[in-house]
């Protein structure tokens, strides 16, 4: 017995090494290699697309807080989320100013629920989120279309709006004159953000404005958020210290980075969308290894008696098995790429159409490449047996 | 041959022999299938899982924009008195009190509810996270509600600076155990009790009051109103009323009988919103990978009873009756998986259901539909393979 197998290890050994195998059976014959990859291909989409979505939730709702131009911000402690309408006194921000090392710091107003935008439309109210600034102070919101429009609004009943609204509010729209909770307001530019889960649209004012809706001055309007600018070389960390022993206990210091997480981790512990989305990126994944297996299975089929053949000249199970969990994972790639560059196009079109911020990320990528590369080796893995049980004896 | 290849025979054409002719293709997809088990079972375990998906994403598709009807499915009314401005249920705007009792004398109606919304905060009294909450005020003396939680505590509702709350109200509001404080709107309220109705599109966090206690949380009045739920006679067609009461009421008013109003906030939620395209784009992509996994399984069958197919063309079948073993074949497939995948769809929608409180129910119309959707999906992929039966050629394959 080990006088038999001797040779055929030292057989094994003298294998040329650089056939490749799993290459070659791959691209033996091109219309199996086309619909393979086809089949993978679709399977990876509904992947690409459903993690696409999950992401793109999240993005939107992000979005605002990200465009915030600042290093530190304040805001109340016991607001849970940023899209609640819970401010804080003026004498606050007063108090804010004084600190050392903040170089700016500018005043942000918010409403979610008090404003109705008169669409063009269907001539109906519908709710907008509103974000109110001071045009004197530095940009609130790093967002083209309004840091650089913002003295636009020094004009009282002017306005900034969405562009990328929901489109039944009509702001896409070459609209001059609109109304807002039936008063008349003058648009004076667009921007682009993008509605979220909670908002269909947005529109800026300056602060004067925004206190007129509420009958009150700026001077007494209380404030949503302070968005502050560190001097340079200033520590990002211990000017919030210093802010923070400043400031009383109910409001809350954040870094740029940290509210940012703050707001993630709230939409992550809320969101329903996103188990629906897992769900589906998992189906696509079990379909994926049903197609990548029976591709798989059906190549083993065919190429039986390639295989005995090489084991009846000395290779052995573990590089056969080699070649063909390559073969798999080429298979994979061979699916992955092409469906890869058509999501960009199905992110564009549906992105566009839905207003999500549907874009192709490393992590929806590697994610997607690390699923559809299990899922071929766990259809190659399974398929294996069919090479491992190939007796050459019996296959002529 | 002649006897045995007949019916490809011009002169012999006819019914019959069209019958029999279907009769010995639909044999041979049989014995295809039964041929390799254990293929023909991974073909069928693939588009197993590809119609499931088709169920999911379709239930979702009719089921996500129905969130905005779980409250409104347990509320009593024939009609609904809303603003013409009305928008979905978290978004009424108002009307006059005043339009109540101008519905109220019309004949046909015996009752007219007035609801009351609102945004309210809800916070710990010992602080913390101040929480959007969707405040609801209703008489509780009129019934408004059709459920039996809400019927049993309607005590509870009545007492001063006391509400109920939706359990599904979510865990970050804390527990919603009844005796326990909590400032809405700066105002102490105790919770008295909790029901079950899903807080569908109104928020994370709903909480139920009696008119009273609603008015002295919100500062509001009880003029405007939300909503008139209105009430019926026994027996009253509802047509005739509604119309009766459309010409009477002024515009600021508009009425919703239920399938209306069903189909008012399905659309909202499903054209205004990314959901409708959300779902509808996952119930494409299911079609798709459906489409590819059947049609995968298809032509590598042909491909592996290539010889066969040839030998069919040598004696002389016609290319119709090859297409029609593989249509066959497809069709057995995808009605074979259909079954399970309907049970199995079944299963993950009353778990989706208990999660959700979302109405996801397999509908007779919705099944019609998934059965369409495959058997076009199945003649798609049968036809896309048909290509690889055209390189029979009996010449060339043995």
């Amino acid at each position: 017995m080990t006088a038999l197998t001797l040779p055929r290890r030292g057989l094994a050994r003298l294998r040329p090494a650089r056939v490749p195998l799993a290459w070659r059976n791959l691209v033996a014959d091109k219309w199996r290699l086309a619909r393979a990859s086809a089949g993978i291909a679709f399977a990876v989409l509904l992947m690409l697309v459903q993690l696409g979505f999950e992401q793109s939730f999240f993005t939107a709702s992000l979005a605002a807080v990200e465009q915030l131009n600042g290093d530190l911000v304040v805001q109340n402690a016991s607001k849970y989320r940023f899209g609640t309408r819970n401010p804080f006194a003026p004498k606050d921000f007063e108090t804010i100013k004084t600190v050392a090392g903040i170089a700016t710091a500018a005043p942000l107003y918010a409403d979610w629920v008090d404003f109705f935008w008169t669409s063009p439309v269907d001539n109906k109210p519908h709710l907008v989120r509103v974000f109110a600034v001071d045009p004197d102070a530095p940009a609130v919101f790093s967002i083209p279309g309004i840091a650089d429009q913002q003295t636009r609004l020094k004009t009282d009943d002017s306005v900034l709006i969405d562009s990328e609204s929901r489109r039944f509010l009509g702001m896409n729209r070459n609209v001059t004159e609109a109304k807002l909770n039936g008063v008349s307001v003058h648009v004076a530019g667009k921007f682009s953000l993008g509605p979220d889960f909670m908002s269909d649209g947005t529109v800026v004012m300056s602060d004067r404005t925004f206190a007129y809706f509420f009958r009150t001055t700026p001077a007494a309007m209380p404030i949503e958020a302070a968005v502050i600018r560190l001097q340079p070389n200033q520590n990002a960390a211990e000017v919030q210290k210093r802010l923070t022993a400043a400031l009383p206990g109910t409001l809350k210091v954040f870094t740029k980075a940290e509210l940012v997480q703050f707001e993630s981790n709230f939409q992550a512990k809320l969101s329903s969308a996103a188990p629906i989305f897992w769900l589906g990126a998992l189906v696509g994944f079990v379909v994926g290894t049903l197609i990548s297996y029976q591709i798989m299975y059906t190549e083993l089929s065919d190429r039986m008696p390639q295989y005995a053949t090489l084991k009846g000249i000395g290779y052995e199970n573990g590089y056969l098995a080699g070649s063909v969990l390559r073969q798999s994972l080429l298979t994979g790639i061979a699916g992955y790429v092409p469906a890869w560059l058509l999501c960009l196009a199905v992110y564009r079109v549906v992105g566009h159409i839905a207003l999500l911020p549907l874009h192709m990320t490393w992590r929806v990528t590697l994610l997607s490449l690390a699923l559809t590369l299990g899922m071929c080796l766990l259809a190659g893995m399974i398929a294996l047996r069919r090479v491992i049980a190939a007796d050459p004896a019996e296959i002529f | 041959m002649s006897q045995l290849v007949g019916f490809d025979n011009p002169a012999t054409a006819g019914g019959a022999i069209m019958g029999r002719r279907l009769r010995v293709s639909a044999y041979l997809a049989w014995r295809i299938l039964t041929d390799e088990k254990g293929r023909t079972a991974l073909a069928f375990a693939g588009v197993l899982i590809a119609i499931l998906l088709v169920f999911i994403e379709l239930g979702f598709f009719i089921a996500v924009p129905q969130g905005g009807m779980l409250v409104y499915d347990h509320m009593r009314f024939d009609l609904l008195l809303a603003s013409s401005d009305y928008q979905f249920q978290a978004q009424p705007w108002q009307f006059p009190r005043a339009r109540l009792a101008e519905a109220a004398s019309v004949a046909g109606v015996t009752k007219v509810t007035p609801i009351y919304f609102a945004a309210g905060s809800w916070q710990d009294p010992s602080g913390g996270d101040l929480l959007d909450v969707f405040l609801i005020g209703c008489d509780p003396n009129a019934h408004p509600f059709r459920d039996g939680d809400i019927e049993r505590q309607q005590d509870m509702l009545a007492q001063r600076d006391t509400m109920l709350v939706d359990d599904q109200t979510r865990p970050i509001f804390g527990p919603l155990t009844a005796g326990r404080e909590i400032d809405i709107d700066g105002h102490r309220m105790t919770i008295g009790g909790s029901y079950r109705l899903g807080t569908g599109f109104l928020g994370i966090g709903v909480a139920l009051m009696d008119e009273a206690n609603f008015f002295r949380v919100t500062h509001r009045r009880d003029d405007p109103v939300n909503l008139g739920l209105i009430t019926l006679a026994p027996g009253a067609d509802i047509a005739a009323v509604q119309a009766a009461l459309s010409n009477k009421l002024p515009d600021d008013v508009q009425l919703f009988n239920r399938k209306e109003l069903t189909r008012h906030e399905d659309a909202y939620w499903t054209t205004r919103t990314s959901v409708g395209l959300i779902f509808g784009s996952g119930l494409v992509v299911s079609l798709i990978v459906g489409l590819m996994v059947l049609y995968q399984t298809l032509a590598t069958q042909i491909t592996r009873h290539l010889p066969e197919f040839a030998t069919m063309k040598a004696i002389g079948y016609g290319d119709a009756s090859l297409a029609a073993v593989v249509l066959i074949e497809a069709g057995i497939i995808v009605i074979a998986a259909f079954i399970p995948a309907a049970i199995g769809a079944m299963a993950v929608y009353a778990l989706i259901r208990s999660e959700t409180l979302l109405p996801l129910a397999l509908s007779p119309g919705s099944m019609a539909i998934v059965l369409f959707g495959v058997l076009i999906m199945a003649a798609g992929s049968a036809f896309l393979s048909l290509g690889n039966l055209r390189r029979a050629d009996p010449a060339e394959i043995f």
